[in-house]
């Protein structure tokens, strides 16, 4: 099942992303610096960059209201906000550009004033997604590193980092051991949850996309991590054999869309973001059953377990099948709401 | 220069030892001490302290010492004392002698004490002087209780507090003191005809008269929050477009006052208004004092004009108003918020979310549910720091009510905190027919509403401050 799932979205995936083709070359990609983390080598007139200001905010409010009434993209307020953000990331001192007079002033800005251009046009145009255009994404407290190819993390998914820590808090014995986040993504769950552990928690990072395991580990050696996370490159449970039976806990935010809903979904992201990261097969139950199951061999007595869902459907579709198919194998199931009042995890612990 | 300075040092160990001679030659009487105790105090110095204290007003570095091998705590017997020169004038005194007060250029040094004096006086008045006085007391029993320590962060913070007060009372006591040498060291070289010095303490006369004309103003700013930062919430009132448009003025107004003023500005939250303007903004302000000073500007603000939105180019008038909530630092026992007693939401969410959708947007509102108060954060950039920055904000609306609550129950009259009510109008904005804006509680007015826009507020502040402060204190 699970490595069918896999080559199926290789095969699907070069129609939907601007990713390069994994699983070719040994070489591990290099992942890109975020627009924030490069150095202010590029000067620009202050006036100039006011006009690109002026060109870009000109564009945003173009937009209107056409984007959300589309597919339920942004519209023109939410995108002037981001272009402050992008603002902020590319200027090495934001505060200049709304100063009126200097018209002679240079400002120092971390792309060239062309590159600014074409990446508000990206925006704009192509519906290019913002954390791609800056290279990075707030999420909780951290900032990760995200690019094409790796999917952006949602703020859905902060809830799970909560729920972990009431568990550890519940159970403090959780707290020294393995946990594991399978489909890591950029690395979000595993850090944060590797924070919330502290010193004696240790995090296996799983994911099947080798450029997905190149930004997790960039983003893992940025807050210094290395010792307490480890990326693995495999599909779900395969790359953690060795550890059977032994996890303190599993999260997992798992693809879990239908396939038959991938082609009306946000422009941002059907056209940019992997598909792999998106499609959980005919109902999008796919590798949430997978992971169910490998979460009942892994986890040790007392263990616990948080996925998110595609909503109030899956998650009693998640919780009636553990409950019926799997019974005995977990105890103390829940289901939890995310903060829009949609049901989207459900957790539980090993019987 | 050399020369210059010698003579001085002269002076000075003349000026030392007529001073001796006097205090020998007169029999030890209460006025001539350069200190009385006051009678609200019946702390008494030994013999032998009080007559080392006499050369204090003159040569605080005696007074360092002195102090330094005795008392290391500052008395509220010291600070209730009062200063006067070496033949006994006091600032009460000079008060009460009348003496015209002239224009800062007049060198009439009887125009600048006199001048001197009205400021110790309001300042005083403003620092709430008595209870000051007995703030002290209480704090420095606190302070003598041997298990003190026990409890190290309530001994922190009575240590702190006891160490603000008497800095306060330090700093007012020293301009007395400076008033009388200075005064002393006119006399003094009149008495010996020394025209070069007298003009020298004439010229510090002046110095510190202007510098009393500001910290008039610094003591406006004594209330127990002033120095705390704080969130500035402009709401639109009735009227559609022109209010919104109306309340975003008054948002911008305040972004640039705070800016001018070299506070930090963030947005915490912008709700706009469907054409133009916001329904609802909420700004934190970050620097000294600045809830000292924006806490004069809650209540609701009144425009008047043709609005722009009217085709029919009617005149409207329309109203924004304006809450100001003080934040709280940790010294202040904040009110316990049960995560239970919560509810967080995304704000202007839809659809099915998750890998759905992907937005930038993650605005949280929390609702506190047994109060019912909200707060909510959209400027962020991921949904944690707006929950953080909303929960801010909910944290500083809870001790708000708290405050106004505990002041209910001691009766106490806070005038800033108990008038967080929006609906009073207390200004009004006029740009047609004529242009003026007028304070309706101060009744201070300026023709230039351009300016007032652009954020020069502080005319306003500072005379609604000295009005309701200095009115307030009649019945202490
Ligand atoms: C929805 S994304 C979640 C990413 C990240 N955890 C987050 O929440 O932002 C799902 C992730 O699962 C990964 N994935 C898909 N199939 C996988 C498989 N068979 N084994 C391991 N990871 C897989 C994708 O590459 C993607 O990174």
């Amino acid at each position: 099942m699970k490595s069918s799932r896999a080559s199926l979205s290789s095969i699907l995936q070069p129609v939907f992303s601007l990713r390069r083709p994994a699983f070719c070359s040994a070489a591990p990609p290099k992942p890109q610096t975020p627009l924030h983390l490069r150095p202010p080598a590029f000067r620009a007139a202050l006036s100039d960059l006011q006009r690109w200001q002026a060109w870009a905010k000109t564009q945003a409010s173009s937009v209107g209201s056409t984007f959300s009434a589309l597919d339920g993209g942004p519209d023109s307020s939410l995108l002037l906000r981001e272009l402050n953000w992008l603002v902020e990331d590319a200027v090495e001192h934001p505060a200049l550009l709304s100063t009126e007079n200097k018209v002679t002033a240079e400002v120092a800005i971390r792309a060239q004033l062309e590159e600014m251009y074409e990446l508000w046009r990206q925006r704009i145009e192509e519906r290019r997604p913002f954390q791609y255009v800056v290279g990075c994404e707030h999420w909780r407290d951290l900032i990760l590193s995200v690019e094409e190819g790796v999917l952006i993390p949602r703020p859905e998914t902060e809830t799970i980092v909560d729920l972990v820590d009431h568990a550890v808090k519940a159970d403090e014995e959780l707290r020294e051991g393995l946990w594991a986040d399978l489909g890591t993504g950029s690395g979000a769950l595993g850090i944060a949850v590797a924070r919330i552990l502290g010193g004696g928690g240790r995090v296996l990072a799983v994911d099947l996309s080798p450029v997905a395991a190149a930004v997790a580990r960039y983003n893992v050696e940025r807050y210094c991590l290395e010792a307490r996370v480890s990326v693995r490159v495999g599909s779900w449970f395969d790359p953690l054999k060795d550890v059977e039976g032994e996890l303190n806990g599993v999260v997992s935010n798992p693809p879990y869309i239908p396939s038959k809903n991938i082609h009306s979904l946000q422009a941002e992201v059907s056209r940019h973001e992997p598909i792999l990261a998106l499609d959980g097969g005919a109902d999008g139950m796919d590798d949430l059953i997978h992971l169910c199951h490998g979460a009942a061999s892994m986890l040790k007595p007392r263990g616990f377990f948080a996925f998110e869902t595609n909503g109030e459907i899956q998650s009693k579709l998640v919780l009636d099948y553990i409950q019926n198919e799997m019974e005995g194998s977990f105890c103390r199931l829940e289901i939890v709401s995310d903060f829009a009042g949609i049901q989207r995890f459900v957790t539980g612990y090993k019987a | 220069m050399w020369s210059l300075i010698q003579k001085r040092v002269c002076r000075k160990i003349q000026l030392h030892s007529s001073i001796i001679r006097s205090c020998l030659l007169n029999s030890v009487s209460e006025h001539q001490f350069y200190y009385s105790s006051s009678p609200a105090c019946n702390h008494t110095a030994p013999r032998s302290a009080i007559g080392a204290k006499k050369f204090n007003g003159l040569f605080s570095s005696f007074d360092a010492k002195w102090r330094g091998s005795s008392f290391m705590r500052f008395l509220s017997s010291q600070a209730a004392a009062e200063a006067s020169t070496s033949d006994g004038l006091t600032v009460g005194g000079i008060i009460a002698n009348n003496w015209v007060i002239y224009d800062e250029n007049e060198s009439d040094w009887k125009s600048h004490a006199a001048a001197i004096a009205q400021s110790i006086h309001l300042i005083k008045k403003r620092l709430r002087w008595k209870k000051l006085i007995s703030k002290l007391e209480v704090l420095s029993k606190e302070l003598d209780k041997p298990d003190l320590w026990d409890g190290p962060s309530h001994a922190g913070k009575i240590s702190r507090e006891h160490g603000s007060v008497v800095g306060k009372m330090k700093e007012v006591n020293a301009f007395e003191q400076e008033l009388f040498e200075h005064i002393d060291m006119i006399k003094l070289a009149r008495e010996e005809n020394d025209a070069e010095l007298e003009s020298e303490s004439l010229n510090a006369l002046l110095v510190l008269r202007r510098h009393l004309k500001e910290k008039e103003l610094e003591a406006l700013l004594a209330g127990e929050h002033d120095l705390c930062p704080c969130f500035i919430e402009v709401q639109a009132g009735a009227g559609g477009t022109e209010s919104m448009d109306w309340a975003s003025m008054v948002m911008q107004m305040y972004k640039r006052w705070a800016e001018n003023r070299h506070f930090r500005v963030s947005a915490v939250e912008e709700i706009p208004g469907e054409l133009a303007g916001i329904k609802r903004a909420t700004i934190k302000v970050d620097g000294d004092y600045a809830y000292g000073y924006a806490k004069a500007e809650v209540g609701a603000h009144r425009l008047v004009r043709i609005s722009p939105f009217d085709s029919n180019k009617r005149r409207h008038t329309s109203f924004a108003s304006v809450a100001v909530i003080p934040i709280l630092g940790d010294d202040f026992s904040h009110v316990q918020i049960n995560e239970s007693d919560l509810r967080i939401e995304r704000y202007r969410s839809g659809g099915p979310g998750g890998q759905h959708a992907n937005t930038t947007d993650s605005a949280v509102r929390i609702t506190h549910i047994p109060t019912g108060v909200t707060a909510s954060s959209q400027n962020e950039r991921s949904q944690h720091q707006n929950k953080a920055s909303a929960m801010a904000v909910l944290q500083s609306r809870l001790d708000q009510l708290e405050i106004v609550r505990q002041a209910q129950i001691n009766a106490e009259h806070t005038q800033s905190l108990t008038d967080i009510n929006f609906g009073s109008q207390i200004r009004s904005y006029v740009l047609h027919p004529y242009r003026m804006v007028k304070d309706h509680r101060t009744e201070y007015e300026v023709s230039d509403p351009d300016s007032v826009l652009q954020g020069d507020v502080d005319g306003f502040i500072l005379s609604f401050l000295s009005a309701s402060l200095d009115k307030d204190i009649e019945d202490d």
